[in-house]
């Protein structure tokens, strides 16, 4: 069961993976974006419709990671360049995302598309236990392991990622340094919305292998919660995005063994798990906060 | 605070304001000579409008009971509560809609994504109406209610809901009814090949809530395959959506990781479980669909809808003013029971490479004996929930001697949510 | 900003903001091959079709406003509500809850109004699960209100599937139906009274929040926690307050349209109505009365999209693009670039 469950919260918890990533580098540049769940959407499409036309995922993908980060230039230019508030813009991209994706995903529904299909690494896949948890996946998956410490290499180990984490901390010194701040976060914003994309792609044409409207259903703001989970550290946002998915594997495995559960009681598992890591964690995550953010939530417009 | 949209503001009371000017003008075009200000139900508008509008639509086929909802009818509308090419419960409804009105020769108005709110159905239908149409067809289950308030509202407008039974309302309309397929019929005789295919006994089923009609394809699936093989066993998982994808993927691994060599559902979006099998090497059994082409390998077979004929029966009814004495004034619901229906509207799919010819058989005698009417009273010989029924702790729900209706299954099976025995899975 | 010559302008900037996301819808629909104006026609006779249409225009503002003023009260604070669907619906089981327990023993005012303090209560109980959070643990609110609405959507579905099921519902899952001594009255057509409650609720909101002590307090609170706190502001329970003030508002909104409208409890009572009113709360940037106009011109697009559907062939999907580029236009250009405070600048 524990095995069953943990194989289901890596399929699972690929694209949330990507998505929490991606949102981590954002943040620490001192921008939001809820509108994490509309580049989801846009990759997911973007990379099923291509998947479709040329029968190749892998160009598939590309055109996902390209439609998760135009829809994220469109927060970009609305909070950064325009000043607008980061929670309401980045819901009012999610609403777009959902409104494009639908309008141009219909003819694709009915579409099949040629799927990243699973590969077994010899003989690392028939290793017990561990075997079926890692080494029997997607390519998107694999990448998804290399991604989590990439994007840990990306803030810590590299000139970008320091500007992008000066960025979220002290954009003036950034400033006296001659860097612009607002271009930093241009590029954290791009680099965020690419990998929710990218995330999508994995949730169409690897995982659900389908196009259907508004099919991330949520994955994209569950993203931005984990990432208080992982206090912005990109190596612990794999754990939160598991975490998540593993909760609905978990449920489903109730499910299926006939726990004497109400199905809605167990279907709010995975909700109340995330919640209640967060009451748990936040206190003391608050101080792994971007200072920047904390302006995030100024509503004060008028 | 400063208050620099005040702008806005004005915009929005002029906006406002010209819609309250154009609404008066509509209704007092409608309420000629009637009292305009005192009417306390818009209804008496509406129908005058509407009625004004099939007259001049449709003048020249006036039927005989021209009093009567539909009667004459050149526009009907339709309701989908998803997109209307889902590759699902929508499509199906959508095309069948498209070819009644190429075979009727009416017009047909379509909206699609509507939900199932009151306050966003029924706008649309008014909206239907007031392009002249008196035949609507809300097509998803949970259209029920406001199809409910606009056959209220609206007598000379013909209301007929998919899915939901007229017989729980208090009162009755004149201008409503419900219909449905007996879909757990063809899910008894896939049941039956699953049953026979499967290997290791198990096969699960992966669907959205525990409402009547889902209820009764889990069972009937389960008996049906118990039928061919005693020791056949349904592990059932709700994904609490009717179209979550990435949820009905993981569901359909945890039904494997438990040794379900065959998936099958009740979801509005199919495409996913059935790729999830055939990925994994497993078996497919469809619904609302034929999706064999997506499981070359494992298909065994599915249901598929095919409501044209009863789309086309129906909208004839109403147009030639028949409708308050049709059985489409009701509870109406059509499957092989009943003996004398010259069509279904939910059939079972063509079979996959991996039943055989016994099996097939086997199904064909158990489609036969469905049908089959020996007794000439109307109602097939078969009934697959004829009772005893127990559930799976072993009470029994439907008793000895007791033939359940269609109409009667949806109280049986669906007030009391249960299982039968062989079915695992939790329940509310 | 500089005064005098840029008023001009900076009044005009949300027309000119509606009226660019107007032509950019258009260029949308050209694209798609749809005529635009062939689409704009379709969605205004949807509106203005008669009595009846233009009721809906009203129904239809009532939730998109109270789950708007539920953003706006926690907003004063600093705080964000993104849980008003969650909330909706919290609101219409207490008033359930409340009926069922009333059992139709009491007269029609009275139970309407019971139903609606209960309503209220649910719902700022609910929101206060996320107030808690947030000053327990320091839990983001907009976070915790977010997840809170799947949540919600689940302990509606519990109910509806289980104990609430109407027996005489043949096995769907609803609840039962609500008396007329139960739900709230009608005007015309489907229009209730709810819509006057919902104006009356804003101009409230606006009162409060202007004139009282308490809203003075919550604009302290939002403006500048740090100066709050050395004023002497318990800044804990102000926010708390706010958040609940909020939740209250949406649940109001669940109880109108429960008793107004649906009159019974379903599963899919309430169609994104919570997330409509962040929509229409950032429209205006958070002014109460405002607010009504940005409701009621949603009601009018929502109300107005059904005319794409049916009239024009479109997508449901381009009425929610339409409301989307609304809300990015105004965000984006409709005020002048806010000074660069913060780092959000």
């Amino acid at each position: 069961m524990i095995e069953a469950i943990l194989v289901g919260a890596v399929r699972g918890g690929t694209s949330i993976v990507y998505a929490t990533v991606g949102e981590t580098i954002t943040e620490r540049s001192g921008v939001l974006n809820l509108g994490t769940e509309g580049s989801m959407l846009a990759g997911a499409l973007a990379a099923y419709a291509i998947g479709v036309e040329t029968g190749s995922p892998w160009l598939g993908a590309v055109a996902g990671l390209v439609a998760g980060l135009a829809l994220s230039l469109v927060h970009a230019l609305l909070v950064i360049t325009r000043g607008a508030n980061q929670v309401a813009t980045g819901l009012a991209v999610t609403f777009l995302g959902i409104g494009l994706t639908s309008l141009y995903g219909q003819g694709y529904v009915s579409q099949g598309v040629v799927p990243f299909e699973s590969v077994a690494i010899p003989g690392l896949a028939d290793l017990p236990f561990l075997g079926p948890i890692l080494f029997d996946h997607d390519p998107l998956t694999y990448l998804s392991f290399a991604i989590v410490p990439a994007a840990w290499w990306l803030l810590y180990r590299t000139g970008l990622g320091l500007r992008i984490r000066a960025a979220g901390e002290r954009p003036d010194v950034l400033s006296t340094m001659g860097t612009s701040p607002a271009r930093v976060r241009w590029t954290a914003v791009a680099i965020g919305g690419a990998l929710a994309g990218l995330g999508g792609a994995q949730l169409a044409t690897a995982f659900a292998r389908t196009w259907s409207e508004d099919m991330v259903a949520g994955k994209g703001f569950i993203a931005v919660a984990l990432v208080i989970f992982a206090g912005w550290n990109p190596l612990l946002t794999i754990a939160g995005a598991y975490l998540f998915s593993g909760a609905v594997a978990f449920e489903l495995e109730l499910q299926a063994r006939g726990a004497g559960i109400s199905i809605f009681v167990l279907d709010a598992i995975p909700y109340l798990v995330v919640l209640a890591v967060l009451a748990l964690l936040s206190g003391r995550r608050r101080h792994a906060a971007p200072e920047s953010l904390d302006s995030v939530f100024d509503t004060g417009g008028a | 605070m400063k208050l620099p949209t005040t702008q806005l503001t004005r915009l929005l009371a002029l906006l406002l304001a010209f819609g309250l000017v154009a609404a008066a003008c509509g209704g007092s075009d409608a309420e000629d000579g009637s009292d305009a200000g005192s009417s306390t139900d818009s209804s008496e508008e509406a129908t005058d409008d509407s009625a004004a509008d099939s007259t001049d639509d449709g003048g020249e086929d006036a039927a005989a009971d021209s009093d009567a909802c539909g009667a004459g009818a050149t526009t009907v509308g339709f309701l989908y509560v998803g997109p209307k090419d889902d590759f699902g419960y929508n499509q199906a409804a959508y095309e069948a809609a498209v070819a009644m009105g190429e075979s009727t020769g009416v017009e047909v108005l379509h909206a699609e994504n509507v939900p199932e709110t009151i306050e966003d159905a029924v706008p649309v239908m008014e909206d239907m109406i007031a392009q002249g149409a008196t035949i609507l067809f809300p097509t998803s289950y949970g259209h029920f209610q406001p199809a409910v308030e606009v056959a209220a509202a609206h007598p000379d407008v013909c209301v007929v809901h998919q899915g939901q039974l007229e017989s729980s309302l208090d009162e009755p309309l004149d201008n409503l009814g419900t219909y449905f397929a007996s879909v757990f019929e063809p899910v008894y005789l896939a049941g039956i090949a699953a049953g026979s295919v499967t290997e290791s006994n198990t096969m699960g089923y992966i669907y959205a809530f525990p409402i009547p009609q889902t209820l009764q394809n889990i069972n009937a699936f389960a008996l049906g395959a118990q039928s061919v093989n005693p020791d056949a066993e349904v592990i059932a998982v709700s994904t609490a959506d009717w179209c979550d994808p990435a949820k009905q993927a993981q569901a359909a691994q945890t039904l494997l990781d438990q040794g379900a060599d065959v998936l099958t559902q009740h979801q509005d979006c199919t495409k996913t479980i059935i790729e999830t099998a055939e990925a994994a090497g497993a078996y497919s059994v469809g619904y609302h669909y034929d999706a064999s082409e997506l499981a070359p390998e494992g298909w065994i077979t599915g249901s598929d809808w095919a409501w044209t004929p009863l789309y086309v029966d129906i909208v004839e009814t109403m147009i030639a003013g028949e409708f308050v004495a049709s059985p489409y004034n009701g509870d109406y619901r059509i499957g092989y029971q009943d003996a004398d229906a010259p069509f279904v509207a939910f059939e079972p799919s063509e079979f996959g490479a991996v039943v055989d010819d016994d099996t097939k058989a086997a199904v064909a005698d158990a489609l036969a004996s469905l049908t089959a009417d020996e007794d000439g009273d109307g109602v097939g010989d078969f009934n697959i929930f004829a009772g005893p029924i127990s559930d799976r702790d072993g009470e029994v729900r439907i008793p000895d001697g007791t033939a359940p209706t269609y109409t009667e299954l949806d109280e049986l099976m669906g007030f009391a949510s249960w299982f039968v025995a062989g079915v695992e899975g939790s329940l509310e | 900003m500089n005064a005098g010559t840029k008023v001009g302008v900076n009044t005009l900037r949300p027309v000119l903001a509606v009226a660019a996301t107007l032509v950019v819808f258009a260029l949308l629909l050209v694209v798609n091959g749809s005529d635009p104006v062939a689409g704009y026609q379709a969605m205004w006779s949807s509106v203005t079709r008669d009595a009846n249409s233009f009721g809906d225009v009203l129904v239809r503002l009532t939730p998109y406003l109270l789950a708007a003023l539920a953003v706006i009260v926690p907003a004063r604070a600093g705080l964000f509500n993104i849980g008003g669907e969650g909330q909706l619906l919290i609101g219409a089981v207490g008033s359930m809850a409340m009926a069922n327990a009333l059992g139709q023993a009491l007269p029609r005012t009275l139970t309407l109004v019971l139903m609606a303090s209960a309503a209220m209560l649910a719902a700022a109980l609910w929101a206060g699960i996320a107030a808690v959070m947030r000053e327990t643990t320091g839990t983001n609110e907009g976070i915790s209100t977010l997840l809170l609405n799947y949540v919600a959507l689940l302990v509606l579905g519990w109910l509806v599937f289980g104990r609430w099921k109407d027996p005489a519902a043949t096995g769907f899952p609803r609840s039962r139906v609500l008396e007329d001594s139960e739900s709230l009255p009608i005007l015309w057509g489907r229009v209730h009274v709810g819509f006057i409650v919902a104006i009356v609720a804003a101009v409230a909101v606006w009162a409060v929040l202007r004139w009282s002590r308490w809203g003075f307090d919550l604009r302290v609170l939002g403006g500048n926690p740090e100066a709050a706190r050395r004023a002497g502001l318990r800044s804990g329970r102000l926010a708390t307050s706010a958040l609940m003030a909020g939740g209250a508002l949406a649940g109001l909104g669940g109880m109108l349209q429960m008793a107004g409208v649906e009159n019974q409890l379903r599963q899919s009572m309430m169609a994104g109505y919570g997330f409509t009113g962040i929509l229409a709360a950032w429209m205006v940037r958070q002014h109460p009365i405002q607010a009504i106009g940005s409701a009621a011109l949603l009601a009018v697009i929502a109300v107005g999209g059904n005319g794409l559907k049916i009239r024009a062939g479109l997508s449901a999907a381009s009425v929610s693009i339409l409301m989307a580029l609304l809300l990015l236009a105004i965000l984006g250009w409709g005020q002048a670039r806010p000074g660069r405070k913060g780092a959000s600048a």
